[in-house]
């Protein structure tokens, strides 16, 4: 078999990643709305989607607990790095721990229960999110229950100050007046690659080009061995069989590599939000809606399943929010009268949508391949 | 016909479900060289000896050798997959394809195992040649094939994994006469070429017009084996299968 040693992107993938990109854009046109700071949900959630993929789309498994492992994959990154721990190994290590206890994890609930087949391994996955939830909420001298585990660390840039200092002997970056310059409306600190909150449109690239790691990971994963194994198993586990791939083990490897994407994701969501936020945050609602999002973008497509997360996260995190904000602004809409809300529409609009979709689109929006009838 | 040294040995094998006792000491070989079949009617457990073959089910007395070395035993024996890459391949009953990968990459999964790409090309090339139906389809995904192209398509990856014998299960069933003619005759052509072949099949007649020795299996017992153009006159399997 002809090997390809490494593959980048293809168009569609560029054009997603373009799209995401082009966000801070609309803050420099529009600064009273702010995309920048909820758009990295968006990220956040196509990361999950993505880990979503390799179990559902590409292996062909029922998971319906993936938020399970995105929590795990949470408060590993926040008692790696909150203050109140004896660990604070920083962000970058805390997120790759993250990803490598998620794998662990994703694998200790694989190996006793990857035998079930299609609606059992769906309810044992379903309970298993429901129990990570609980013992997270119970948990209290280690979770802190219902309070989260804050205040995480934000991300920071691997050498920025080393390279910030090699720009200001060069001369490029000394003023801050250039700084604020370049970066137009935001009020940043001179050191160009310090992130906060004051600096948004950094932390939404510095997400993105983890989304596009993701992406250039996945890619490459789908076109190896350990990618063809999964398709054959998705496909006819029988044939594989035959074909001298084992599906236990194939089926492991698919659940651990989910797992660990979704944790990653769970580690960027608390450094999003500066802490766990409570169990809650990690509900049943959370993986459902990465489901949505692997459907309705296109299971088994990475340009689909972030695509996906760009409509239905921009929608629900970004839109309605902006939305709502702006009619109560403008006197339409107001606190007390919940139908006059764009934000309370949001489940009635993923239903419609996921209902539109399965009739006229039930491949996704980009679609793999036409489901073929046995 | 001149034989050669037995490649697959199986050797008083006990095997079942559960409570359900399958194969009563079921033996028979393969010699290099030759096309075998294993005939026998429904529920014989003609496919139940390929899957101890292929350390798919386990046995429960007798032992399978292959190429001289035991490969199947009580208790164990040498885990199914590395069996493909020491040429022992099954292309399993009922076409069992990969309905939403192109033809090309259904082929080339029978390949998965395979570390040289020259010699990959040149087997793609001779089933290529084989079947030229699925040189025109390379591109369309397996499921838009007919049953008899998927056929085609299954024996085609089990080439591709390079085979010393291969043991194909039913490959006629449920498939247009005139394709089970052409599947046939390609497996007359890879044994020419020096595939040995083991064939289970319930279409006695075209399996033993085939076959250069036959089995007859019945309920878990061999009750017959013989070369096959003496079975195919035999009185009590012209009674039993071959309906006259």
């Amino acid at each position: 078999m002809a090997e390809r040693r490494f593959s980048f992107f293809t168009r569609g993938q560029c054009i997603v990643l373009a799209l995401l990109a082009a966000t801070p854009l609309l803050d420099l046109a529009f600064p009273s709305i702010q995309l920048s700071g909820p758009m990295r949900t968006v990220v956040v959630y196509a990361i999950l989607a993505l880990g979503l993929n390799v179990v559902v789309g590409w292996t062909g498994l029922l998971n319906l607990g993936i938020a399970a492992f995105m929590a795990i994959g949470a408060y590993a990154f926040g008692i790696l790095t909150a203050e109140v721990y004896p660990f604070q190994v920083g962000f970058w290590w805390a997120l790759l721990l993250s990803g490598a206890i998620g794998a662990f994890a994703g694998w200790l609930l694989g190996a006793p229960t990857l035998r079930l087949r299609g609606d059992y391994l769906a309810i044992v996955t379903l309970g298993f999110g429901e129990i990570v939830q609980d013992g997270l909420k119970n948990l209290q001298a280690i979770t802190k229950g219902t309070e989260g585990i804050n205040p995480l660390p934000k991300p920071t840039v691997p050498f920025g100050a080393a390279i910030q200092s090699g720009l200001e002997i060069v001369g490029i970056a000394s003023a801050p007046a250039a700084t604020k310059a370049a970066e137009g409306v935001v009020a940043a600190s001179s050191n160009w690659f310090e992130i906060s909150s004051a600096t948004p449109a950094r932390w939404f690239y510095l997400y993105l080009i983890l989304l596009a790691v993701v992406i250039f990971f996945c890619r490459n994963l789908e076109f190896s061995r350990l990618g063809r194994q999964w398709f054959a198993v998705r496909e006819d586990e029988l044939a594989a069989r035959c074909m001298a791939i084992e599906p236990d083990k194939a089926k492991l490897k698919a659940f651990a590599a989910g797992a660990a994407l979704a944790a990653i994701a769970g580690a960027l969501f608390a450094s999003h939000l500066a802490s766990t936020g409570e169990p809650a945050n990690y509900d049943f609602q959370v993986s459902i809606l990465a489901l949505c999002i692997v459907i309705v973008g296109g299971i088994g497509s990475i340009t689909g399943v972030v695509l996906g997360a760009i409509v239905m996260v921009g929608l629900s995190n970004v839109v309605l929010p902006a939305l709502t904000q702006a009619m109560q602004r403008a006197g339409i809409g107001s606190t007390e009268n919940v139908l006059s809300s764009p934000d309370n529409y949001k489940y009635l609009i993923f239903g419609l949508a996921l209902v539109l979709m399965m009739r006229f689109r039930p491949d996704g929006i980009v679609h793999t391949r036409k489901a073929v009838k046995k | 016909m001149s034989s050669g040294a037995p490649l697959l040995e199986i050797k008083g094998i006990v095997a079942g479900y559960g409570s359900v006792e399958v194969l009563h000491e079921v033996s028979l070989e393969v010699r290099e060289g030759e096309i075998v079949t294993l005939i026998g009617g429904n529920g014989a457990g003609k496919s139940t000896t390929l899957m101890c073959a292929s350390g798919v089910v386990p046995l429960r007395a007798g032992e399978i050798s292959f190429a001289g070395e035991r490969i199947a035993q009580v208790g164990g024996g040498v885990r199914a997959d590395l069996l493909v890459p020491r040429g022992l391949v099954q292309v399993p009953e009922g076409r069992r394809i990969f309905p939403r990968m192109t033809v090309l990459e259904n082929l080339m999964m029978g390949a998965y195992t395979r570390n040289d790409p020259a010699g990959v090309q040149k087997d793609l090339a001779h089933v290529y040649e084989l079947f030229d139906i699925l040189k025109k389809r390379s591109s369309q995904l397996g499921g838009t094939l007919s049953g008899g192209e998927q056929q085609m398509l299954a024996i085609g990856r089990a080439i591709l994994s390079k085979p010393r014998l291969l043991m194909m299960d039913e490959p006629s069933m449920g498939i247009a006469p005139l394709l089970v003619a052409r599947i046939f005759e390609a497996v007359k052509e890879l044994n020419r070429s020096g595939l040995t072949i083991l064939l289970v099949e319930q279409n006695a007649r075209a399996a033993l017009r085939l076959a250069h020795r036959g089995y007859v299996l019945e309920t878990g017992r061999i009750t017959l084996s013989d070369d096959a153009q003496k079975l195919l006159v035999d009185p009590r399997v012209l009674a039993s299968y071959l309906g006259e």
